[in-house]
């Protein structure tokens, strides 16, 4: 380890040397959550060896933002600029840039080029930068592998149109179009023909300063490999993943098994060599991946990619193979060879080994793209979705099955739509051109008896995997053909007739294959009752608890399995396991100390809502048992998380987070309890469940979850407390809806409970789009009511977030948003502490606080949203729940709310905790991170429903200096080239002039829509008026094309259609060309004034690392 | 219609599990395979001569079985290793009915019925693995017919034990079942390499030819006196290295001699104790494609493909040798190399087939070392 002997000796002096770890920002679809693995598992390798890290990400809610006394956080956004600032503070001896994404990548390839990393002798520990360059060129990178005999898409880069279409000629259409250095594909796309080229190029040249054209290889098999490699030149592959969708859609929304299954001994070898061969030819140090297309009928294979970092797939091989992946690279990166590194997964081995598994695991991704309006569900080059699950399985179907069960969460999963009738050519189409329900069709199709074959001619998926889900059906069929068969009419009798006779072995048949109690039920129920059968969850959950116990009664349960990386080869103390119908024997199993033991279940896959924030709650929950002499078990699925890292706890099922999943599971381990409340809405939702099932909830009790859950309880306590709350109604039929606008007025905010198409959350501000909504997308019946409430303009939103201890609250944080009421909360800039509320607002709001936890009987922690107007609050919601904003107040504050609130559920009174939030030395900003540009046809504006992928939290010397930073960090910075303003609200309008003649100081030309040029005219601010998107000459759409303007200030009036869409084609030009985009006023406010006031002089001086919690 | 079967260990455990290829008897010692693909290869793999082989990835037959040349004389190529399955039998966690892969031709089924191999699916193999690792290889049997009363797949009970029933092959020179009956030659290469077939795996045969050499296969027991050749490969193959007949002292010669040899896995514990080392039985051998091997004298290593139960001892290595790899886990002895002559051997199998390919540069080195003819 002669590196590791340099850092250390070089530098002044004797104190530790640090170790500069550039993060990956705020989760946005394509980089998310798995460079929170990466990097805390980076940090801890790091540190164990004697070195300080010091860590730049804004991102908040990671587990790697956590400070100790010897890692150092800086909020900071991870760009050049603030790197080299944080440089030049804490002069570290080493940068490691693998582990932030492309982001850190792009950085460091910056730092150094500007020389920063020379000036202050900075050691780059991974790959150069010059292979980073070639890794991400495409013209430097076929060039390369030519040179060592790989073969590449035959693959022409452009800088123009023109360029571009002469290539695609040359190469022959389809043709498919990429961006260079673009993250998750950003960009791409596949083109038939020239118009379709058009269409593609143009938004991908404004992205990147070259495009690339490349054979189309649509169809082919989609084969990655995971790399990694040491400074002696020692290079393992930890393992090979084959995509269930071929290729031509990205690999991000594929459905992805470890290892691969339909490759031959040849085929896995001949890409495992070319991965070796390209990453040695590239001098790799540390991880990497390769992605191959091979040819589905012959030898033949091409390199699509290689990422000369960790990323996603690396994330996801890591809980794939049990490996520890960013740990081992971390090492690497230091100069131990992988000979001298042991796996500390089996403590015997080397790490310098490939993993064996007996087991497979299938990846699926969540989407969630109904949570987004106007976006195409179709599935291509340019990855959508936001979060992923990983199941683990000893056969394809039990695996699949359980995957996707953890990602819809349907009890039923892949049979959940087992009843619905699509007409043939609606199903062919979903298949040829695949959505985020490609899977369910191709189930449909198989229930209609379409041959394999067939269904293979269209969707090119290998045949071995459509047989494999033909398994699935016929044992299907099976149970159908016994359920429609029984006479009895009583559901129980139902369920009795079916199963009652059901042998050891018939069991074992449909468990085996993955089929969940629930599913079972709903199959039965399904085809028995037909359409007169009305799908109720509590009915199927019912159900499945009678066929839990019969089939239990013949003693058929699943085994424990562990994942050990040697397939049973080495004994392992690993405590890494899964639960499956494919044995017969638990594994040896390490047994825990004699201590007290509390399951956690984890937040399951990330998507909109629910993301990295209760990771870190999860694994807070963890450390602090840990601390704390309790035995943790953690339940998680999501492979990006740090809780489902080998040793975050005790003992760690990668599991369903599923009524059936968690009670196997707790019947194996007995514990004390189960934590429910640290994972979110998804173990939230089955507190009520598991605790009728007879399980012990630590922390809050059912009841005051219940209470707190239930719409109308909740609002009984409320108006028996007297505390206001906006007005609502739950209607069954538009009478009740009209005579209930009548009397409260328009706007109203309605949330069907069954939504038929779009987002489900809606602001009406009129009787006809009431309707209209209502009409289009809703069903409305006493089975489906819809809830309407009052949607209150104007008022400010505050949130609390704190911890209660038998009815009494012991720690709380009162956070302010920075927009007006009717931007979700998820969505919302919020600040700790209050700037702007009044002492009074807050007495109140903490004396309704107070009195809630006290009338829910609380224990644990909670969030309660708000609304104020003139000193007048109404409460909005409460959760019996740790909330997103744990870790933000948390870290900010400098009280670790997710260690209170689990001593709390540990049964201990920690006390009163006051911390008094107007004597902290900062002020810290929470802001939201979107994803818009991957979601062509949003639109990109703030709303009732949540459309952020991630957030950012900053810390400054005060509010304005924090919402720069955080700001910043979610890539919105003040006008350089010009300002666009169209300012619907006439009240919008007049509140920014004083903003626009500043800036017009500054010499930023202000270009304006017609109304608000005339508007801002009249007051006196000369501005260029531009004509709406419809208008000939120099529109709004061309002002953006052309990159005159780099910031777009949109405010949405709720009037024209006209206006409607001309605003939605600004703001999503905006967005496709890279502008800063601001739709809300208050924000636009705040942040003009923050630039203002905040002297460029001492912005950005003396940064201020994050103190450590207590 | 579905066939039944049960696993007999000789320690009296018995595992009952759905039964494809030939409904036949078979017995053996009982090894396991951690390699994820390459069951083909594995199957042939005449080493693996008298063992039933536990597969620990439980999905085994995905990809088929590619077709097999009927010529017998013809090269065999890739995916079969020998013209035979060589295993005594085969146990799964599940296989593949149902085979698309554009280079098979059947599915694991039929192929182990043409060549009369029983196999076991749905048993918990990884539980197997853990028993027959413990248990330091027993020995097991194959029975084509279920065990008595009513048992769920891959259920384990008691069973009264015949101990006479139990094949081990470890009890006698298993050479003369393995190796081939008369010599051939193949290629017409530049140079002349005698390949002692022990159990011939075909890769090292493939893999000579790629290298430009005339291959003459001679069986185990040829008077090497009357063989024209530049250098010797003694190949891999199945059993004790110490009941190999006369084999130890034909090569005993050779070394005396300065052509150069090389020897694999079988061959290497061969060529040890043809020069004074001593070998032994290991706990449970090494059967998987992640074997990492260090050469040793540098920080270099190498993932290997491993099939074998003996292993050569190092305080009994002569002077003039040295160790040249070593197992980087349990710092086995994984290949010796002689310090003057062009001497080398390795434990692991640099012809791969299954598994990585990364030492293949041994055969290549062993080639440079040969004179023209």
């Amino acid at each position: 380890m002669p590196l590791l002997e340099i850092l250390k000796s070089s530098g002044a002096g004797n104190a530790r040397k640090k170790i500069l770890i550039l993060g990956s920002g705020g989760l946005s679809i394509g980089q998310a959550g798995e460079f929170d693995y990466s990097g805390t598992q980076a940090i801890k390798s790091v540190v164990e060896q004697g070195l300080d890290a010091v860590v730049i990400n804004p991102n908040i809610a990671t587990v790697q933002t956590n400070p100790s006394p010897q890692v150092k956080v800086y909020l900071y956004p991870v760009t050049p600029e603030w790197v080299e600032k944080v440089i030049k503070q804490e002069r570290p001896q080493g940068i490691m840039a693998a582990f932030g994404g492309q982001t850190a990548l792009n950085c460091l390839v910056a730092l150094d080029k500007k020389g920063i990393l020379a000036e202050y002798g900075v050691e780059n520990l991974a790959t150069c930068v010059r292979s980073l360059e070639v890794s991400e060129d495409r013209d430097l990178f076929a060039a390369q592998m030519r040179k060592i005999a790989i073969p590449v898409p035959p693959s022409i880069a452009c800088n123009t149109i023109e360029e571009a279409r002469k290539a695609a000629e040359e190469i022959g259409y389809p043709v498919i179009i990429r961006a260079a250095y673009a993250l998750g594909g950003l960009g791409s796309g596949f083109a038939d023909n020239e118009d379709e080229l058009n269409k593609l190029a143009r938004p991908a040249l404004s992205l990147a300063p070259q495009i690339l054209v490349e054979k189309s290889l649509k169809g082919w098999k989609e084969v990655e490999y995971e790399v990694m490699r040491d400074r002696q030149g020692n290079t393992i592959t930890i393992c090979n993943m084959e995509n269930f969708d071929p290729l031509g859609i990205h690999t991000g929304d594929s459905i992805v098994v470890c290892p691969s299954q339909s490759l031959s001994d040849d085929e896995y070898q001949i890409l495992r060599n070319a991965s070796i061969k390209i990453i040695n030819s590239l001098d790799v140090v540390g991880e990497c991946n390769a992605q191959f297309a091979l040819s589905p009928d012959s030898l033949d294979f091409y390199v699509i990619e290689v990422n000369a970092r960790l990323s996603r797939s690396s994330a996801l091989a890591s809980k794939s193979t049990g490996y520890p992946i960013a740990y081992i690279a971390a090492k690497v990166m230091l100069g131990f060879d992988l000979l001298e590194i042991r796996n500390p997964v089996t403590g015997v081995t080397c790490a310098f080994t490939e993993p064996a598994l007996d087991y497979i695991t299938v990846k699926i991704p969540r989407w969630d793209l109904t949570k987004f309006q106007g976006v195409s569900r179709s599935l291509g080059s340019t990855m959508k979705s936001v979060g992923e699950v990983m199941a683990i399985g000893r056969n394809f179907p039990e695996a699949l099955q359980k995957a996707v069960r953890m990602v819809t969460e349907l009890g039923s999963g892949l049979s959940h739509e087992f009843t619905t009738q699509h007409s043939l050519e609606q199903l062919w189409g979903a298949i040829q051109n695949p959505t985020d329900t490609r899977l369910f069709s191709v189930m449909a199709c198989l229930r209609r008896g379409i041959a394999i074959n067939e269904i293979h001619e269209k969707s090119r998926i290998d045949k071995w995997f459509l047989n494999q889900l033909k398994v699935i059906v016929d044992l299907e069929n099976l149970l159908v053909k016994e359920s429609e068969s029984s006479a009895v009419a009583n559901i129980d009798d139902v369920v009795h007739y079916v199963f009652d006779h059901y042998t050891a072995e018939k069991w074992l048949r449909f468990k085996l294959l993955g089929f969940s109690d629930e599913q079972l039920a709903s199959i039965c129920l399904a085809s028995r009752f037909k359409e007169a059968f009305s799908w109720s969850d509590a009915l199927i959950k019912k159900a499945s608890l009678v066929i839990r116990a019969l089939r239990k009664d013949k003693g058929v349960t699943p085994v424990v399995k562990k994942i050990d990386t040697t397939a049973g080869e080495y004994p392992s103390p690993s405590n890494y396991l899964y639960l499956t119908y494919g044995g017969t024997v638990h594994d040896e199993l390490t047994p825990l100390p004699p201590k007290p033991t509390a399951i956690i279940l984890g937040c399951g896959p990330y998507r909109i809502g629910t993301s990295v924030e209760f990771d870190w709650c999860a694994v807070g929950a963890s450390q602090t048992l840990r601390k704390n002499s309790w035995n943790s078990v953690i339940i998680n699925c999501n492979p990006e998380t740090v809780s489902t890292d080998y040793n975050t706890s005790d003992k760690l099922y990668f599991e369903e987070i599923s009524l059936e999943r968690v009670l196997d599971i707790y019947e194996l381990e007995s514990p004390q309890g189960i934590i429910a409340s640290m994972g979110g809405q998804t173990p939230n939702k089955l507190v009520i469940s598991l605790a009728e099932a007879g399980v012990k909830l630590l922390g809050h009790s059912p009841a005051s979850v219940d209470g707190a859950e239930d719409r109308n309880k909740f609002s009984a306590l409320l108006d028996q407390l007297g505390i206001s709350q906006p007005r609502w109604i739950n209607a069954v039929n538009k009478d009740e809806i009209e005579d209930f606008t009548n009397l409260v007025g328009f706007p109203v905010l309605v949330r069907p409970s069954y939504v038929l198409s779009g987002a489900a959350m809606r602001v009406a501000y009129d009787k006809v789009s009431l309707a209209n909504f209502l009409d289009a997308a809703a069903k409305i019946s006493s089975d489906h009511p819809v809830v309407i409430s009052e949607f209150v303009e104007g008022a400010r939103e505050i949130e609390l977030d704190g911890v209660a201890h038998n009815g009494k609250i012991i720690c709380s944080v009162v956070g302010e948003h920075v927009e007006n009421a009717g931007v979700h909360s998820g969505d919302a800039t919020v600040v700790v502490p209050a700037q702007k509320l009044y002492v009074e607002t807050v007495r109140q709001l903490k004396k309704a606080a107070s009195a809630i936890v006290k009338g829910l009987d609380l224990n644990g922690p909670f969030n309660m949203q708000f609304l104020a107007r003139s000193n007048h609050i109404m409460v909005i919601e409460c959760n019996a729940r740790a909330a997103r904003t744990f870790p933000f107040v948390s870290k900010v504050t400098g009280l670790d709310f997710a260690s209170v609130a689990t001593q709390v559920m540990m049964g201990r009174s920690p006390g009163i905790i006051s911390r008094k939030e107007d004597e902290l030395p900062h002020v810290g900003v929470k802001a939201a991170m979107f994803s818009f540009t991957r979601l062509p046809g949003v639109d990109p504006i703030l709303g009732v429903e949540m459309a952020s992928t991630g957030e950012v939290g900053c810390i400054g010397q005060n509010f304005e200096e924090a919402l720069l930073l955080a700001l910043e960090s979610t890539h919105i910075v003040g006008p350089k080239k010009g300002l666009l303003v169209s300012a619907g609200p006439e009240a919008a309008k007049l509140k920014f002039v004083p903003v626009a003649k500043s800036l017009q100081k500054n010499n930023v030309p202000i270009y304006a829509t017609p109304g608000t040029a005339a508007f801002f005219e009249e007051h006196g601010v000369a501005v260029v008026s531009v004509g709406w998107p419809d208008e000939p000459g120099l529109n709004v759409m061309e002002l953006i094309r052309s990159g005159k303007v780099d910031f777009v200030i949109n405010i949405p009036k709720n009037s024209k259609r006209r206006e409607l869409t001309a605003g939605m084609q600004i703001r999503q030009t905006a967005i496709n060309y890279g502008c800063s985009l601001m739709t809300n006023m208050e924000k636009v406010l705040s942040f003009f004034s923050a630039l203002e006031n905040t002297s460029a002089k001492h912005y950005g001086e003396g940064l201020i690392s994050l103190p450590p919690m207590i | 219609m579905e066939k039944f079967g049960s696993l007999i260990l000789n320690n009296g455990d018995v595992f009952s599990g759905r039964l494809i290829g030939a409904p036949v008897h078979s017995s053996g010692e009982m090894v396991f395979t951690t390699g994820m693909v390459g069951y083909s290869e594995t199957l042939t793999d005449p080493s693996y001569f008298g063992q039933i082989i536990i597969f620990a990835y439980p999905l085994i037959g995905n990809y088929g079985i590619p077709t097999l040349p009927e010529d017998p004389g013809a090269i065999i190529p890739a995916g079969f290793e020998s013209r035979s399955i060589h295993a005594a039998g085969a146990i799964l966690a599940m296989d593949s009915p149902e085979v698309y892969h554009w280079n098979s031709i059947e599915a694991l089924d039929l192929w182990l019925k043409k060549f009369g191999v029983p196999c076991l699916v749905g048993l918990d193999t990884r539980h197997l693995i853990q028993l027959t690792r413990d248990l330091k290889s027993p020995l097991g049997r194959i029975e084509p017919k279920e065990p008595e009363g009513n048992r769920r797949l891959g259920d384990s009970f008691s069973f009264e034990l015949d101990k006479e029933h139990f094949f081990d092959p470890g009890d006698f020179n298993v050479l003369p079942y393995i190796s081939s009956h008369s010599r051939k030659i193949y290629g017409k290469g530049k140079r002349r390499v005698a390949l002692i077939d022990c159990g011939v795996k075909w890769n090292i045969i493939r893999q000579l030819l790629a290298f430009d050499c005339e291959v003459e296969l001679i069986p185990w027991d040829t008077d090497l006196k009357t063989v024209d050749a530049s250098g010797w490969l003694i190949s891999n193959g199945p059993g004790d290295p110490e009941n190999t007949g006369n084999l130890i002292s034909q090569v005993k010669n050779l070394v005396d001699d300065v052509r150069p040899i090389l020897g694999i896995c079988l061959g290497h514990q061969i060529l040890c104790l043809a020069i004074g080392c001593k070998t032994q039985k290991m706990a449970f051998g090494h059967r998987s494609h992640n074997q990492p091997v260090q050469l040793c004298g540098t920080r270099k290593g190498f993932i290997t493909s491993q099939n074998h139960g003996y292993m050569v001892l190092e305080d009994s290595i002569p002077n003039e040798w040295d160790t040249w790899f070593i197992n980087a886990n349990d710092k086995t002895i994984e290949g010796i190399k002689h310090r003057s002559k062009p001497f080398f051997s390795c434990q692991f199998h640099p012809e791969a087939a299954g598994g990585p390919r990364d030492t293949d540069w041994i055969i290549s080195d062993f080639v440079a070392c040969l004179k023209d003819r």
